[in-house]
């Protein structure tokens, strides 16, 4: 029976962890360890006793953490084209028979009761399905839990970047030049609704800097049309940084608050730098404003950042960085992502 | 025939002027007005207006430097108090106030008919109270209007050391110089209290600028009282016996 489906249900498909990101990496060497610690800790009738016993099973997990951690990224590019339940059975039966390896290969460090060895392989099984099974489950709720944020942030995001102070403002703009100077006004209109499409495109995740660059210059290219000789810009791009992909909708709600928040409050206006740049690694986004001095009151900046902290997390984990720098006249954010080519 | 209404435009974007300038025109065929001036700025607003007066100003709310609210607040002290209409494109809580206390406001982009409406209503109000604008501003004002010889001047309130009742104005002193206002002390002192703490029946002092406290002798065989001294002013202002403990508060 075909099942009705609202067009807003589009959940999310389950995938498995990355085990080449580093976030995946870690989360799992530190749940597995503090797990130990956890066990060490309810053994234990003493703190010198808890120590010990930790010390020893950190001793035991890492060779068959690290062995399977490391056969997972070798594997990772075959595990991410199979379907999420294949995919999880894989990894829990690497996981099983690593820790079955190191059993039977080396019984005097892992097989603890000599006289009982049938029990020793079947625990070292349990034992190695059963935690990468939580860890599984671990990932699975994690991103489940960020993936409705990403929902909310993409919605977020569309009405933080239009945002209706710059909508009506460049409106009634427009109304001010269309008697006088209709071409302009045509001009402007253009740019207005290019801006609009491209902002409300339905996204795919990463987008080349490129569009980012083209869309950034429509919105600054109206801004100047009502700030005039206020908005001062400074573009300083490297060539193949261009090429690099990056979640859409990065570089416009930043050059949006620096004009808010900075060129609009300030009588002279002043100079927006936005500099671009990649080591062939990392590709590093920095945009630079003054402001008025005033007692610190950033709030206003934070929404549009929230929500691009929050698509960083999701898309890079703790692979992307993110950096502010408020000072007392000027305001900097520096945006680390990892450079990603189009395939 | 009917004098013109005098229309004075603040906003700090070239093209809403022109705009509001275009529709002020289109509104002249129905209602007798004229465009006395423009105004950029709130202190290019002030000079003009304190020069050629107007009926009705229009007033941008966001805007660098001194925003519509804190202008309105000093164009309200004028002899002859203009009628303020706000114009914002999208200020939600600034809306909500206005009509909270009835006053008047303008969306942009603004419609010819709208306009023309507000300004044969606004013709036959009051302008603002104080009290109004003072509950849509509960910040209090960063700078005190001087009037100086046909010019306003504009002190920033944190440059200000002290400020002293004399007879018929108050006196203003910044590290530079002295201005007289006709601001009352009272209300200077309500407005500004976070800033300013009073230590003489006559005299209100920045605490942010108080330096220290000196024991002084009144006149010859006068008993000792405290005075005060200020950063950067030689002078030192005596303290009354009443408010004698604002020595142990700041000392």
């Amino acid at each position: 029976m075909p099942r009705a489906q609202s067009i807003n249900q589009n959940p999310m498909p389950d995938t498995l962890p990355n085990c080449r990101s580093s976030g995946v990496v870690l989360r799992s060497v530190a749940l597995l360890n503090a797990g130990v610690l956890g066990i060490a800790l309810i053994q234990a009738s003493s703190w010198s006793d808890a120590l010990a016993y930790g010390l020893r099973g950190f001793a035991l997990l890492e060779p068959v953490l690290f062995s399977v951690l490391l056969l997972l990224y070798l594997l990772q590019p075959r595990l991410s084209k199979l379907p999420y339940r294949q995919g999880a059975t894989v990894v829990i039966a690497i996981a099983a028979m690593i820790s079955l390896l190191f059993c039977v290969l080396w019984p005097a460090v892992y097989a603890l009761t000599a006289d009982n060895s049938y029990f020793d392989l079947t625990r070292s099984v349990l034992l190695g399905a059963g935690s990468s099974a939580v860890l599984l489950v671990y990932f699975r709720l994690w991103r489940q839990a960020l993936s409705p944020a990403l929902h909310e942030a993409r919605l977020q995001a569309l009405r933080a970047r239009i945002r209706p102070h710059f909508l009506f403002n460049t409106l009634n703009a427009v109304l001010g030049i269309v008697r006088s100077q209709p071409k302009r006004a045509e001009t402007a209109l253009e740019d207005m609704s290019d801006l609009f499409r491209m902002a409300m495109e339905e996204g795919h995740d990463l987008t080349p800097l490129r569009k980012e660059i083209e869309l950034a210059r429509r919105y600054l290219a109206l801004e100047e049309m009502r700030l005039g000789e206020r908005l001062q810009l400074n573009w300083e791009i490297q060539p193949e940084a261009e090429a690099a992909l990056v979640p859409p909708l990065l570089l416009q709600p930043l050059l949006e608050n620096a004009v808010y928040h900075g060129i609009e409050c300030l009588p002279q206006g002043g100079v927006i730098d936005v500099r671009i740049s990649t080591n062939g690694r990392e590709l590093v986004l920095e945009i630079a404003n003054p402001h008025p001095e005033k007692r610190g009151d950033f709030k206003g900046h934070k929404i549009a950042l929230d929500n691009i902290r929050e698509r960083l997390a999701l898309l890079f984990d703790v692979e992307a960085r993110y950096q502010v720098d408020a000072a007392r006249d000027h305001y900097r954010v520096r945006i680390t992502v990892p450079y990603l080519l189009e395939a | 025939m009917v004098t013109p209404l005098r229309v004075f435009v603040v906003d700090d974007e070239p093209l809403a002027r022109n705009r509001l300038r275009e529709l002020l025109d289109d509104c002249a065929e129905a209602l007798p007005l004229s465009l006395v001036g423009e105004a950029g700025n709130g202190l290019e607003a002030l000079d003009k207006l304190s020069l050629t007066p107007a009926d009705v100003v229009l007033v941008d709310i966001r805007m660098p430097q001194m925003d519509g609210i804190e202008l309105a607040q000093h164009l309200n002290k004028f002899p002859q108090p203009p009628i303020i209409v706000f114009t914002t494109a999208y200020d939600v809580y600034a809306i909500q106030a206005f009509e909270l206390h009835a006053v008047d406001y303008l969306l942009k982009p603004i419609r010819q008919a709208r306009l023309l409406d507000t300004l044969n209503r606004v013709r036959l109000r009051a302008p603002l109270g104080g009290e109004v604008l003072q509950q849509l501003q509960p910040e209090s004002r960063k700078y005190l209007a001087i009037h100086e010889r046909g010019k306003i001047l504009l002190i920033p309130i944190e440059e200000v050391l002290y400020l002293r009742a004399e007879l018929k104005y108050v006196t203003v002193r910044t590290i530079q110089r002295e201005y007289l206002t006709e601001e009352s002390l009272t209300a200077l002192e309500q407005e500004f209290a976070s800033r300013f703490v009073r230590i003489h029946r006559n005299c209100l002092v920045a605490k942010a600028k108080i330096e220290g406290f000196e024991r002084a002798m009144a006149g010859p065989g006068g008993e000792a009282h405290w005075t005060v001294k200020l950063k950067g002013l030689n002078e030192t202002l005596p303290i009354s016996r009443r408010q004698q403990s604002i020595v142990r508060e700041f000392g």
